[in-house]
């Protein structure tokens, strides 16, 4: 167990720092459009082949994993932290506050996103450069995706209101913000860890919908999202199955972080 | 001791939401450095009573009426912000189950300390010489290795202790336990029950001690009152209590203890263990605290 | 003896150079990529019906789609006169329909007046009306019949292609039908069942009934990737009008059953905002404004990179409105604008845009930079919309792209006009100009660059308006053709539209059919429907 995590710290530490110096170890430019050879198979000059465009995947997946690695979960941070305040706060304190957290937490799950969505792309300049709609794109989703985990988070701060060692703070003269943020969220640990790891993968892929919207890191700038809806073609990735690279490597990131994140340490 | 003022003295109702007149017009009264024994079979509202007294009964929906003195001071005037510096401070709460109340998620040192900072301010070493030292008052080993610990790397009887602990870390005036023993192994609840006793004489904390159980209060209080329907329905020392119980509940309860050899209290004598202050002694100490 | 032996050997090879005998019989099946809305003729309005249409209804005049030239059909002949006011058919003799009424003029009569009788809101009906006013039809005899409209019709004849006669006084109404296929059965959202029409008047040369099929079976699939799958299972036998990226998938497995049939008459073109109230910045409505821009802009698009790499060589770079599978119409004076960027600079450096670096920088200083909108979604468009934006960068302009969902697409090039620059595609169902008249008139809400104007923003906008009239009031075919080449003459110096490629039409026919013959018309495969038939081998194994 201890070797895995290891294992997967060292593969993390090593992805991190090959997106982090993509401007060195891409063989070519993220945009560049080799029209001789559109679709190639992974050769020596093309490690992964090219896509549709003759865009070498190598690098445009070097360059999409630096925004997606960096963004994703700045994202989900940015989310968990909202769900943690609201979800906590409400689950801890109860009565009305609480009801009316859920109330505007349901609410929020149950918005037309999609046509708010459509609004904001609207009210935004249609000249924005690929770096300005990318923060943009991650922003709005942490800022709309904490809903789901606020709910789970309350529930779980419910849990604990009633537990006898908040009663037992209390009894102690701790206020009601030292026994949030000293008993009752450091018990919502875990809870925030998962929410946390589950919202990266949601997020790269919902970033992924995004594009369809107009909202997603656009073109020709690469992310995980984008590299992922290459593989809507399916025939393409028969003749190369390289272009599972993205998906394999969001499956391996994900997988790492659940095994590098500390699970229980409380626990025996 | 000369004061004629009571350290506590309350009248009390208490309601919930599902469940009107729990307690009614309960009084009660309690001297410096007494120990009183709480009795009443489950339900009875002790543990409400115990809530109460900490301004803490809206955390379960419950709705006190009444006052309660507490030092001179009617606590139910109190602001939340005066409450809180009356909790942990002057009046410390024991509950029953060690395991839960300690919060698992955090080391035992750290829970120490923020007890610590609920009304102290200063460096950690001044925290953590308190907390040693209250550490080794609880017969806990005053080690960083054993502060280090988790609670579910102790023993029930370890954390119970460490419970303690937390509750006397300022010493307070008053120490609510409220049947703090029942979950634990007849050996352990015998030591734990010494532990109150030593707590009681050494510091001079007077103790509320909330229980089901008539047998293991008999050995540690000064007196024991008896609650039934929401009424304290006699107060009185143990060797009254059990020797002319006047109450009908009481004699019920007196007569339901079981008889052998060990737990004979007609022969003024409780078995095991031993080291337990008789009762003429504690009688005695009851009349001199008592103003009557 | 030896006499004998020659003639027999010459006999053999008089047999082997016919050609093979046709087989009747078997069930032809495709897809219909959405439920038909209707099965009457008069009130077709979208491909589903227009395909039941084509296979049951008999037409006066039909348009081969082969020659893209008139055949007659039900009439014999026909006349047209007073400059497209007044049309005369003759009709065929001793027809009768699907249900044995006899076909006289009477029935033409009726259709026409039927299918003018303004409260039926005809679609078809729709495009003879070109003004107010009755339209009279007479029958001098059983076999003569004149229809008189209030004005002269544009490409009047070509209209008769969709008018599918039905009986005057069968009482089977429209289900009697003059075409080689009857409804049999229709079960909604399922299948179209069409039987072989037993009194069909077609005969091949050997003096056989047509059609050769027993019955067609159309069966109800929205999804494309379905109708593949099912091609590939040999469960249909046709698959019109097929996407690029599913060619190439199904040319690797069967090589001899898809055809790229060469430029279709659709396109795929870009335009600027040139709307005057645009809520775009001044000056970059200078830059969409001027026509060197725009050219330069066109000759800084590699279009043939988008046919190759985009459409994987299956498109051809367009050259303007008609597509040069439009045999009449199609200018063929006329050439792409080649792929020039240093061209493209130096037209813009004569108008003040400067090169600094990597930046062109307006007169004014303001660096080139715009958006493209297109629709989210549509692959083609996005990957055309990435090597434009390459091309451009080449010559210093930075083209953001934008997609977008269709609705807000449309509200933003048609009302908002909170746009700069629009990718999207132009699908052309007819061959004849009239049929463009509200893309290119000024006053038109479909002149997407710059809609609705009261009077032309430009001169050769008001040039466009005058031709494009001007073919619209005359009859003569040829004198039409040079009206419209000057309107796409205009067009391509102008570039109000950048026309980028002419996609082919792709399809797919199962190897058993034979007699096949696919154009790029509409309905491709299977526009000779009544002479295709199953080889043996075929049949075995269709079944």
């Amino acid at each position: 167990m201890k070797f895995l995590r290891q294992t997967a710290a060292v593969f993390l530490v090593a992805i991190f720092i090959a997106t982090l110096f993509a401007g060195i170890l891409a063989p070519a430019p993220y945009a560049r459009q080799f029209r001789e050879s559109p679709n190639a198979l992974p050769s020596r000059i093309h490690l992964l082949g090219t896509d549709e465009l003759g865009r070498d995947l190598f690098s445009r997946l070097l360059y999409g994993s630096r925004v997606s690695l960096l963004l994703a979960p700045a994202a989900s941070l940015l989310a968990t932290i909202i769900a943690a305040l609201v979800g906590g706060v409400a689950g801890y304190v109860g009565g009305w506050i609480e009801r009316i957290a859920l109330a505007g937490t349901d609410l929020s799950m149950s918005l037309p996103w999609l046509f708010l969505l459509l609004t904001v792309r609207a009210v935004l300049p249609l000249n924005l450069p690929p770096a300005a709609s990318l923060l943009i794109t991650f922003g709005l989703l942490g800022f709309f995706g904490w809903a789901a985990s606020a709910r789970v988070i309350c529930a779980g701060a419910r849990g604990l209101r009633n537990s006898d060692f908040v009663l037992q703070a209390k009894a102690c003269g701790c206020s009601s913000q030292r026994v949030l943020l000293q008993q009752v969220l450091p018990n919502l640990r875990p809870v925030l860890y998962a929410q946390f790891l589950i919202s990266i993968p949601v997020f790269i892929l919902t970033e992924a919908n995004l594009g369809i919207l107009g909202l997603g890191v656009s073109e020709p700038l690469p992310s995980w999202g984008g590299l992922l809806r290459g593989l809507e073609n399916w025939s393409a990735v028969q003749a190369n199955p390289a272009r599972l690279a993205p998906l394999v490597l969001l499956f391996v990131v994900v997988s790492c972080f659940q095994l590098v994140m500390p699970q229980e340490d409380f626990a025996s | 001791m000369t004061q004629a003022t009571p350290l506590l003295s309350l009248r009390l109702s208490v309601d919930y939401p599902d469940k009107p007149s729990v307690l009614r017009n309960l009084s009660l009264e309690m001297y410096h450095g007494e120990t009183l024994g709480l009795i009443g079979q489950s339900g009875s509202g002790k543990s409400t009573l115990a809530l109460a007294i900490l301004r803490l009964l809206h955390l379960h929906r419950g709705e006190p009426r009444g006052e309660i003195w507490f030092q001179g001071r009617n606590l139910v005037d109190r602001s939340e912000r005066e409450m809180r510096s009356v909790r942990g401070r002057e009046l410390g709460l024991v509950l029953q189950s060690p395991l839960s109340a300690l919060n698992p998620a955090l080391r035992i040192d750290t829970q120490l300390e923020e007890a610590w900072r609920a009304h102290a301010e200063g460096s950690r070493d001044a925290a953590r010489k308190t907390i040693l030292e209250t550490m080794s008052s609880v017969s806990l080993p005053a080690e960083r290795s054993f502060l280090r610990r988790y609670p579910s790397q102790l023993s029930v009887g370890q954390a119970q202790r460490v419970l303690i602990a937390l509750a006397i870390l300022h010493r307070p005036a008053l120490l609510i336990a409220d049947e703090p023993t029942s979950a634990l192994d007849v050996i352990t609840q015998s030591e734990i029950l010494q532990l109150f006793q030593r707590l009681n004489r050494e510091f001079g904390i007077a103790i509320l001690y909330i229980s089901h159980d008539l047998l293991s209060v008999a050995s540690l209080c000064h007196r024991i009152a008896i609650l039934y329907d929401g009424e304290i329905v006699e107060c009185a020392p143990p060797s009254q209590i059990f020797g002319a119980p006047q109450h009908s509940y009481t004699q019920k309860l007196v007569a339901a203890l079981p008889r052998g050899p060990f737990l004979d209290f007609h022969n003024d004598k409780l078995g095991s263990p031993a080291s337990i202050a008789d009762e003429d002694e504690c009688a005695e100490r009851s009349a001199k605290l008592s103003p009557r | 003896m030896r006499t004998h032996r020659l003639a027999l050997l010459a006999a053999g090879f008089l047999l082997a150079a016919l050609p093979a005998k046709p087989q009747s019989g078997g069930e032809l099946r495709f897809v219909l990529r959405s439920e038909p809305k209707t099965f009457d003729p008069m009130l077709v309005d979208e491909e589903a019906s227009e395909t039941i249409r084509y296979l049951t209804g008999g037409v006066l005049i039909r348009v081969n789609r082969k020659t893209q030239a008139l055949e007659p059909e039900l009439a014999v002949s026909w006349k047209v006169s007073e400059g497209g006011k007044k049309i005369s058919f003759r009709a065929r003799e001793g027809l009768l329909f699907s249900d044995g009424t006899p076909f006289t003029a009477e029935d033409v009569a009726f259709t026409m007046q039927k299918l003018m009788n303004p409260d039926l809101h005809s679609p078809t009906g729709d495009s003879f009306r070109s003004s107010q006013g009755p339209v009279r039809v007479t029958t001098a005899n059983p076999r003569d019949v004149t229809i008189e409209f209030p004005a002269p019709v544009a490409g009047l004849e070509r209209l008769f292609d969709q008018v599918a006669v039905v009986s005057s006084h069968s009482p089977k109404k429209e289900a009697a039908v003059l075409g080689p296929f009857v409804v049999a059965e229709y079960k909604s959202g399922s299948y179209v069942l069409l039987k072989r029409n037993p009194l069909y008047w077609k005969k091949d040369a050997r003096g056989r009934r047509l059609p050769y099929l027993d019955s067609i079976r159309l069966d109800i699939q929205q999804n494309r990737d379905l109708e593949l799958l099912r091609f590939k299972r040999n469960e249909i036998q046709l698959i019109n009008s097929l996407d690029a990226s599913y060619f190439e998938n199904l040319a690797k497995e069967a090589p001899s059953a898809v055809r790229d049939i060469g430029p279709s008459l659709d396109s795929e073109q870009i335009w600027f905002n040139q709307v005057p109230s645009a809520p775009i910045p001044d000056y970059k409505k200078n830059w969409f404004r001027s026509t060197s821009f725009r050219l330069a802009i066109s000759e800084a698009i590699n279009r043939d990179d988008l046919c190759r790499v985009v459409f994987g060589s299956h498109a051809r770079p367009a050259v303007g409105p008609v597509s040069p599978a439009n045999l009449f119409w199609f200018d063929k004076s006329l050439q792409p604008h080649p792929y020039d960027p240093q061209a493209a600079l130096r037209r813009l450096q004569q108008e003040g845009f400067r090169l600094d670096g990597h930046v062109l920088n307006d007169p004014g200083g303001h660096a080139v930079e715009f958006s493209v909108v297109t629709n989210a979604g549509n692959k083609y468009r996005e990957q055309m919309a990435a090597m434009i934006q390459q091309d451009l960068e080449q010559i210093g302009i930075r083209l953001n792209i934008v997609t977008l969902d269709f609705p807000s697409l449309i509200e933003r090039i048609s009302r908002t006009f909170d746009y700069e620059l629009c990718l999207l595609g132009l699908v052309n169902v007819d061959l004849d100009p009239s049929a463009q008249m509200s893309v290119w008139l000024s006053s038109s809400s479909n002149h997407q660059w710059n809609p609705e104007q009261k009077s032309p923003a430009t001169s050769w906008e008001a040039e466009i308006d005058r031709l494009m009239q001007a073919q619209a009031s005359t009859n003569d075919q040829n004198q039409r053709k040079r009206y419209f080449d000057q309107v796409q003459k205009i067009v391509w110096e102008q570039q109000p539209f950048i026309y980028l490629v002419n996609k082919n039409a792709l399809v797919v026919i199962s190897p058993a059919l034979a007699n096949t013959s696919p154009v790029v018309l509409r309905p491709q495969t299977f526009w000779n429907v009544e002479t295709l038939y199953f080889s043996n081998q075929g049949r075995g194994a269709s079944q």
